[in-house]
């Protein structure tokens, strides 16, 4: 459980040096249609990428593109941190990147569409400001994709 | 729009992203349980619904936890991973005598999950890596260039041991694996003893940290404390 009371304390003061100040002013966009009409992309935080993109390197802001027709089993993860399991991951990309359960919301009716490209970002080594220009390219790419909202995983 | 997960509540309560579902799953678990599609949509129709809300930021507690892991008790391992002799091991020789012996487990996994694997990251193959390994380790020495070789490789060989250990029969509860790993085997002993000349580095000791957790770190150390001096 990653409840801090839970955790011995030198996990638990590590984490908590993790806090950050709000990145800017609050941000916030109201629903414009049923969530049933949305379209929606993933990011993921865990440095996921297929076996022939470049594997993330230790402090790394760049971001893998992962297209929507591939094969999420071919996934894999370069993430720096070491302190998390990755059994689960081994087990079950979808626990990670939940790419088939959106798929299946989609086919249901729940969602509206899924994007064309969902984003992997790893997510450890940096303060968040060093991530701001690959933000910036991959919002300018949600936008061409007529992406309505984006579903966020960390790991 | 955004909505999402958040694993440390703590952390997203200071940055105040717009929407989070907070859940109590652990590290490495954003959606609580592999293999469970029931539980996963559940989960994710909560952070959904938090898109219908009209004002924020917006930090729920989602309600359901995941099954009790319970990491500190590991059952006896089908495998046994006899220790390294301290007295000058000849490191590459058990490193892929071990990776061998642990091939074919790691084939039937293969097989078991249709051909998925995460092993790939490096262009090496997990038992050339370990002998290469091996091989820095006889040597009493920090390797100062190849670091990227050396974090793909010693993710490859991590995730190979994993899936390996995860395809023996009732060996281990998943959550298990990584502790047997590092306290139950000879590569996971290689790692620590590489991550230990690392960390007395001058310029080198951001690299322990990328090699092997902080927990493992630990209890390798609590271990060694309870050792009498002269077996050390």
């Amino acid at each position: 459980m990653v409840r801090l009371t839970d955790l011995p304390k030198s996990e638990r003061e590590h984490l908590v040096s993790k806090n950050q100040p709000p990145l800017g002013p609050p941000a916030w966009v109201h629903l414009s249609k049923p969530i049933s009409d949305l379209r929606i992309a993933l990011i993921t935080t865990a440095g996921l990428h297929f076996r022939d993109d470049p594997a993330f390197e230790f402090s790394d802001a760049t971001f893998r593109p992962i297209s929507g027709d591939e094969d999420a089993n071919n996934l894999i993860m370069s993430h720096s941190s070491v302190n998390f399991d990755k059994s689960g991951f081994a087990e079950d990309v979808n626990l990670v990147f939940p790419i088939d359960r959106f798929r299946e919301l989609q086919a249901a009716g729940e969602i509206g569409t899924l994007a064309d490209t969902h984003y992997s970002f790893m997510g450890a080594g940096l303060q968040p400001e060093f991530y701001e220009a690959s933000a910036v390219q991959v919002a300018g790419m949600l936008k061409k994709d007529q992406v309505d909202a984006v579903f966020l995983t960390p790991v | 729009m955004t909505t999402g997960i958040s694993l440390v509540r703590e952390n997203t309560a200071s940055m105040q992203p717009p929407r989070a579902l907070w859940v109590s799953f652990p590290l490495g678990r954003p959606l609580g349980k592999p293999r469970d599609s029931a539980f996963q949509h559940r989960v994710i129709k909560a952070a959904l619904d938090l898109l219908n809300r009209s004002n924020g930021p917006l930090l729920e507690d989602y309600p359901e936890d995941a099954p009790e892991i319970e990491i500190e008790d590991t059952p006896a391992c089908p495998v046994t991973f006899s220790k390294p002799n301290s007295n000058a091991p000849r490191w590459e020789g058990i490193l892929s005598a071990e990776v061998t012996a642990l091939m074919p487990w790691h084939d039937l996994g293969r097989r078991q999950k249709k051909g998925r694997t995460l092993v790939g990251l490096s262009e090496f193959s997990v038992k050339e890596n370990a002998v290469k390994l091996g091989q820095i380790l006889n040597h009493q020495e920090v390797p100062e260039v190849e670091l990227q070789w050396l974090k793909a490789a010693i993710e490859d060989i991590k995730v190979f041991y994993l899936e390996a250990m995860m395809a023996q029969p009732s060996a281990y509860q998943l959550s298990q694996i990584d502790q047997a790993f590092w306290s139950e085997t000879q590569m996971g002993a290689a790692i620590l003893a590489l991550h230990d000349r690392f960390a007395k580095h001058e310029q080198l000791s951001g690299f322990a940290r990328i090699i092997a957790p902080r927990t493992a770190v630990l209890n390798a150390k609590k271990s060694r404390d309870k050792l009498p001096k002269d077996t050390q």
